[in-house]
């Protein structure tokens, strides 16, 4: 009896070798830890901006902003930091945090930091990458590199140059309709799509370009707005449309708002900044790249002088590029559909009707071919540099990357011949269909 | 001459998910690194040169099992050459899959390292990753086959997502100039990196737990096709995202692939899906190779248990993997000789043995298959 009671304590087989699995397993799950790598979410501070300007005491100065934990940090929960004198000493400003250093590279920069704040600085969350016009005059390529390399940095990031100081921008980069300013700046990017006043483009893009022998980099050229602008009204006084925005970042009149502008786009010939695009050069560029989307235009009607009508723009296809070289000049064929929505038509001309629509967007078409052609002969003759990437379109007559490379197209680029064709289809008319004119005394 | 290890059955599915598997864990690594280095925009076909050469040395392979009906590789060694020169080829082997075990894990770790663990040491994440190659060498070639087919759909599905996710950012243009840096390049690079195939020649050592030659022949075509196109495809999408000059500046370029996906602020950083598919196919690629060195031991000193064997071969794997100082050891000898030139190895050896065969004139019995299987598998319940 004793000796059955004795083996009815004992464990079977089966169950101690479950019991092993689970203890193992448990064992095991000590392992998923990650013990080295591990950090919790407020050991480090995530940069969201970081700005490169040229140093006094050191070859560099670098900016970065990043979101504090405090009340209205950058999860967006109330009013924040800039509290008075204190806030500006430590570079506080709407829940974030500038603080700017000098260095002899950006990543000793973050050492630097790193050693005089409690918390690790990473790049692994940054948005924007801010280079002032004057360093980007002299040439990015050397800031570039480390962080292409550097494991922490985001391709995500968007890469600005900025009229002015880069540190000076970045104390402006504050949200204004919301609290979240990582929310802020992703939303801010997205205006390219809907505005095509600059081109969104990323730092794995700049990169890119950078070592292409297709084409050049661009970035996004950006200034702040010290709402000057502005001239005060005098009565009898009327200003002409202006419909043509040759305005410069940082230079629009307007005031209220976010001082930030993103407003053209810098050109790059390798890694230096050799000139920009106003906003209506760069809607004509991001239709060529097949990067532009929808935006609004306003032209003065051809008609009635002194009026305008507005036009919603929207890209039908990517363009349509063919390249050869004829008797040793490259030519380049490109054509590209849009379409158009009649937003508004002061002259209430019906140009929607069947009777003026071909006329119509024949001149539309005219318009923008001549826009384009126009810019495209900027680069050629301006700067000299494709940022057009036709190079991809030109490298298909060579067989083989020497060839093509011992060809140098970026060198050949401005004696291209580029020949433009845009076809445009007016589709909509808004809420109306043939107007009727005004009815007045002066009626004629 | 009886296989001595009992290393179980498996099917048609089990063993083109592992060996596939086993064949395409490369692509995460540095290979698109170096072929598109040396061949520029011409990488991407370039690849299918090596997949069609290595369909060449398949079909002689497979010419050489074929006159040795119902035998394994290492068993047409030592029918073919006798017992003590195939038992040197079946070192050679074994000691080549060490090394490659070995390699494999130094580069899995670098990169891991890189990417992902920097702070981690090197030693922890070696020693991590062996823990579960003695875990899938303890249960054996079934069990790993077996792994492989649960895990092939992960790896393949995840693969696929990042192709598919990354379609904005290719330019299809970028792969132009289409030679690259020249035709003969081309073609002699593409031949010589058939090398990057040549773990195929593993179906011709496990050819009795995949049910013969039919199967062996089966998998091995599928097997070559598909991951010619696999590679083709990544190579491809690699070139037209990153274009030649910065796709050959990246370590892991599937990694950067996965790295640049970006739909809208809610849509973005994907990477986690490429380490989790990697890190799978990496350790069922490493489990294979580590088990097929151990297996080669085995049968060439006819042990017939080899898990007695597993600490001992870990600690020779440990030791490979930490040859290498430096990422450039790993990337400029190591991984160029896996991929580059163990082609020497892998399929001459069984090539030089089939000439043999031819000149001297040997030739196994016309066993048939289901008798043998049966004859191999009772010699093996012994164990």
């Amino acid at each position: 009896m004793a000796k059955t009671k004795m083996q009815n304590l004992k464990m079977p087989v089966k169950e101690i070798k479950v019991l092993a699995y689970v203890l193992l397993l448990v064992f095991l799950a000590l392992f998923l830890a990650g013990c080295y790598d591990a950090k919790e979410i407020d050991q480090e501070v995530y940069a969201l901006v970081i700005g490169v300007d040229k140093g006094v005491n050191n070859a560099i100065r670098i900016t970065f902003q990043v979101p504090t934990y405090k009340d209205g940090g950058q999860g967006g929960m109330g009013g924040g930091g800039g509290d008075g004198d204190n806030g500006t000493e430590t570079g506080e400003l709407d829940g974030t945090v500038v603080a700017t250093v000098e260095a002899p590279s950006l990543i000793e920069a973050i050492n630097i930091l790193n050693a005089t704040s409690n918390r690790m600085i990473s790049l692994s969350h940054a948005k924007m990458l801010v280079f002032s016009e004057e360093y980007a005059r002299e040439g990015v390529g050397r800031y570039i590199e480390p962080l292409a390399r550097f494991r922490e940095v985001r391709e995500l990031m968007r890469v600005v140059v900025c009229r002015g100081k880069a540190e000076d921008f970045i104390k402006e980069n504050k949200p204004v309709i919301s609290q979240n300013i990582a929310k802020d700046i992703e939303l801010s990017y997205l205006q390219s799509q809907n505005t095509g006043y600059f081109r969104d483009v990323f730092f794995t893009e700049f990169y890119i370009d950078l070592l292409s022998p297709y084409g050049q980099p661009t970035a996004i050229y950006a200034g702040v707005n010290e709402f000057d602008q502005m001239l005060d009204s005098e009565p009898g006084l009327s200003a002409p449309p202006k419909t043509y925005l040759d305005i410069k970042p940082g230079l629009i009149p307007r005031k209220g708002g976010n001082k930030k502008d993103l407003f053209g786009t810098a050109v790059f010939d390798g890694d230096r900044m050799v000139g920009s695009l106003n906003p209506e050069e760069t809607r004509f560029f991001l239709m060529s790249i097949g990067e532009f989307e929808r935006s609004y235009f306003t032209l003065e009607d051809q008609n009635k002088p002194g009026y305008i009508y507005v036009l919603e723009v929207t890209a039908v296809s990517k363009p349509r590029i063919k390249a050869r070289i004829a008797d040793g000049v490259p030519v380049i064929d490109l054509s590209l559909e849009l379409d158009a929505d009649l937003a508004s038509i002061q002259s209430r001309i019906n140009y929607e009707k069947s009777d003026l629509i071909e006329g119509f967007e024949a001149y539309l078409e005219s318009y923008f071919q001549k826009g384009i052609k126009n810019t495209i002969e900027k680069t050629q003759k301006e700067f000299g540099t494709d940022i057009f990437q036709f190079g991809k379109k030109i490298a298909g007559n060579f067989r083989t990357i020497q060839e093509f490379e011992e060809y140098n197209w970026l060198k050949h680029y401005p004696e291209a011949e580029i020949n433009v064709n845009v076809k445009v289809n007016v589709r909509r008319s808004g809420y109306f269909y043939e107007t009727h004119h005004i009815f007045s005394t002066k009626l004629e | 001459m009886v296989r001595i290890i009992k290393e179980g059955k498996f099917g048609f599915r089990e063993a083109f998910a592992l060996l596939t598997i086993m064949e395409i864990t490369k692509i995460f690594y540095t290979s698109p690194h170096v072929i598109i280095k040396e061949l520029g925009t011409a990488a991407w076909y370039a690849t299918l040169i090596s997949c069609l050469t290595s369909l060449l040395f398949f079909g002689l392979v497979y010419l050489l099992l074929k006159r040795f009906p119902g035998n394994d590789l290492y068993q047409v060694f030592e029918a073919a050459t006798g017992p003590k020169l195939g038992k040197i080829l079946i070192l050679i082997f074994g000691v080549y899959f060490l090394y490659y075990a070995g390699v494999n894990m130094g580069e899995f770790t670098i990169i891991l390292k890189v990417y992902s663990k920097r702070l981690t040491p090197t030693e922890i994440l070696t020693v991590a990753f062996l823990f579960v190659l003695i875990a899938q060498a303890y249960v054996g070639l079934e069990g790993i086959a077996r792994t492989a087919y649960v895990f092939f759909f992960f790896i393949m599905g995840g693969l696929l997502l990042i192709i598919l996710l990354a379609i904005p950012a290719y330019e299809l243009d970028y792969l132009k100039p289409w030679l690259g840096y020249g035709l003969d390049k081309t073609i002699l690079i593409g031949i010589l990196r058939s090398s990057a195939y040549d773990e195929i020649i593993v179906l011709a050592i496990i050819i009795n737990s995949i049910h013969g030659l039919k199967n062996f022949k089966k998998v091995g075509i599928t097997c070559l096709i598909f991951t010619g196109l696999t590679f083709s495809i990544c190579l491809a999408c690699i070139l037209a995202a990153f274009q030649y000059t910065v796709a050959s500046e990246h370590l892991s370029g599937m990694f950067q692939l996965s790295r640049i996906i970006y739909y809208s602020r809610f849509f973005q950083r994907v990477e986690a899906i490429f380490l989790f598919i990697w890190v799978f196919a990496s350790l069922i690629t490493v489990s294979l190779a580590f088990y097929m060195a151990l297996s080669s031991y085995c049968r060439a000193f006819k042990i017939n248990n080899h898990r007695p064997l597993l600490l001992p071969f870990a600690f020779l794997a440990f030791t490979v993997a930490s040859w290498p100082d430096n990422v450039a050891e790993v990337l400029e000898i190591h991984v160029k000789l896996i991929r580059q030139y163990s082609f020497l190895i892998l399929y001459f050896l069984p090539l030089l043995v089939l000439a043999w065969s031819l000149i001297t004139g040997k030739k196994g019995g016309k066993a048939s298959g289901e008798n043998q299987n049966a004859k191999l598998e009772n010699a093996g319940q012994g164990n």
